[in-house]
């Protein structure tokens, strides 16, 4: 579970990527995150494993602050599945994917590539289990194409059987049928192990049909926090469009974030 | 600006002598063409040209100088040859010129001296290996030190840029004339002043490239807590590698050369040799080792341009 306690962010350069936020999603949901660009997703999704360092507020996983001192730690129980894959493109999928047990490798094995024979095991099973069978297995992670790219990252987020598993836009370069097959697949893996999900969206369709929960995000701010059904065609729109009077996050928002989850009483009226 | 640009290239044209180079050649180009007399570029060229050719590929050694010599069992490849010559010699008793037959038994090998070559050249490629090791295994700490998202502090950053300079600006030429004065002459003076120039050129370039590798895989190394030399390991080393091979190789193809220049002032291999040949006058071995110097260049230039097509 992670946990967000008044969380902001304002850049060097002062605006401010995320303001105030508080959320908690508990053990085994699938939470996404939506918003236009730059609302401020990404920046809450790294926060969480401290690759955005905050201006205010705690982040909890699983109870523990996330803190310099306990980064290191808690960075290993968090698994994270990026828009552009981050692969090395030059290793093989094979060397992607145990790149995921790294943390916890002996620094020895580490230098000489020699990874314990139950490593690579799991790597071979969490391949097949994303799709991706053993003629796959050394070839160059960047002779794949975009959608196995993106099952190489899955399987290498899942290695180390993390907690918390963060998806930063998933599907944001994949084609709509790939998505929907990285989409469900993730969804699969995670609900099957019980992990939580934090995942950042584009796609409002994709969020609709797999989360559990939709969080909302509009210049930095929580402006709609409740279950997928709630998520009405008149506020994605209000939550895609200009902003103005009508959409002000701060004074107007979608939905009121103090509302509970459970509350699917919606204060957008028009 | 450009007449700033004109007049000092036309101050420096007289300083430099350039009125008399283009005077001199267009000489030699007449002389060439047979519209001019004489020339002294094309006398002095002409001159050396003759010299050099053909260019030494025998050897020949008096027997007498060789007294461990085994008649039964010579050396690969040579034969002995007896030649008479007849001297004027003074004799003492009769203080007449006498006419005397004399005859010298010579051990000839037909490409002795082809061989020495060789042997040098092998010298020198080795010195060009061992030269591109070094610097392999020196340029590698340092570029560590020398990347800027890599080095542990501010301090390390600049020694190690600082270190990378110094190396880079001094010339092999006179590193090698130092180290031939502390190491004495041979290959330990070519082979630590050919690895210390090139440390410095690898360093930059292994760090630069350090720097602008792709950040992503670093990235996802870094989120899940990887640890710094890790990332390095399996997030820049596997992306930066090729461009390490074709640096290195660039580095051998250039000692090389290097190592023959080197020689020169000591250091050990073919430009030992040469500087002695060139001192005696013996131009046709010189031509020789050039010959030689210019095959291997080229055949290494034909391997090294495969080695980096089949890397990258």
């Amino acid at each position: 579970m992670i946990e967000f306690q008044n969380v902001s962010k304002i850049w060097p350069d002062g605006t401010a990527a995320l303001f105030d936020v508080s959320l908690f999603v508990p053990k085994g949901q699938f939470c996404v995150l939506l918003g236009p660009s730059g609302a401020g997703k990404s920046t809450l999704l790294r926060a969480v494993n401290g690759l955005t360092t905050l201006s205010a507020g705690r982040v909890l996983i699983d109870g523990i602050e996330l803190t310099p001192a306990s980064a290191p730690s808690l960075r290993r129980r968090v698994g994270m599945i990026h828009q552009h894959c981050n692969l090395a493109s030059r290793m093989s999928v094979a060397m992607n994917t145990l790149c995921g047990v790294l943390p916890d490798l002996p620094a020895w094995r580490s230098l000489l590539r020699w990874f314990p024979a139950a490593d690579r095991e799991r790597a071979c099973e969490l391949l097949a289990r994303v799709g991706l069978d053993a003629k796959h297995l050394f070839r160059r992670a960047g002779d794949l194409s975009g959608g196995q790219q993106q099952r190489v990252g899955i399987a290498r987020a899942f290695m180390l059987d993390p907690d918390v598993i963060l998806a930063d836009e998933p599907v944001a370069s994949l084609d709509p049928r790939i998505s929907h097959d990285i989409m469900s697949l993730i969804r699969e893996v995670a609900k099957q192990r019980e992990r939580s999900i934090l995942c950042s969206l584009h796609q409002v369709n994709h969020a609709r049909e797999f989360a559990d929960r939709i969080v909302a995000l509009r210049d930095g701010r929580v402006v709609f926090d409740d279950v997928p059904e709630v998520f009405t065609d008149a506020i994605a729109k209000r939550l895609y469009g200009p902003a103005g009077p009508m959409m002000n996050a701060a004074s107007n928002p979608l939905h009121d974030p103090t509302a509970t989850n459970a509350n699917s009483a919606l204060k957008l009226a028009a | 600006m450009v007449l700033v640009v004109i007049c000092a290239l036309l101050y420096s044209g007289k300083h430099m002598e350039m009125d008399r180079m283009v005077v001199m050649t267009t000489q030699a180009a007449g002389k060439l063409l047979g519209l001019a007399p004489d020339s002294q570029v094309a006398r002095g060229i002409s001159r050396i040209a003759e010299s050099m050719w053909p260019p030494a590929v025998a050897e020949k050694e008096e027997t007498a100088r060789r007294p461990d010599l085994d008649r039964a069992r010579l050396p690969w490849f040579t034969h002995i040859e007896t030649e008479e010559t007849t001297v004027h010699r003074l004799n003492p008793t009769t203080l007449q010129l006498e006419k005397t037959t004399e005859r010298a038994e010579y051990l000839v090998n037909p490409v002795g001296y082809l061989q020495t070559v060789l042997i040098k050249m092998l010298e020198t490629l080795e010195i060009a290996a061992w030269g591109t090791l070094l610097s392999v295994l020196f340029s590698v700490p340092l570029a560590y030190f020398a990347a800027r998202n890599y080095t542990p502090n501010r301090v390390c950053y600049a020694l190690a840029r600082g270190f990378i300079s110094l190396l880079r600006s001094a010339p092999e030429l006179i590193v090698a004339l130092f180290l031939v004065l502390a190491y004495g002459f041979g290959p330990i003076a070519g082979i630590l002043a050919l690895s210390l120039h090139a440390a410095g050129f690898l360093g930059k370039f292994y760090a630069e490239d350090i720097e602008n590798a792709d950040r992503k895989p670093q990235e996802a190394l870094e989120a899940i807590g990887a640890g710094k030399w890790r990332t390095l390991w399996y997030g820049v080393v596997p992306q930066v590698l090729p461009q390490y091979v074709a640096y290195t190789l660039y580095i051998l193809d250039r000692n090389v050369r290097m190592a023959t220049v080197i020689g020169l002032v000591g250091a050990g291999g073919i430009g030992q040799e040469l500087k002695g040949r060139f001192d005696m006058f013996q131009y046709d071995h010189v031509a020789t080792i050039l010959i030689v110097v210019f095959l291997v260049v080229v055949l290494l230039d034909q391997f090294s341009a495969r080695t980096r097509a089949r890397l990258i």
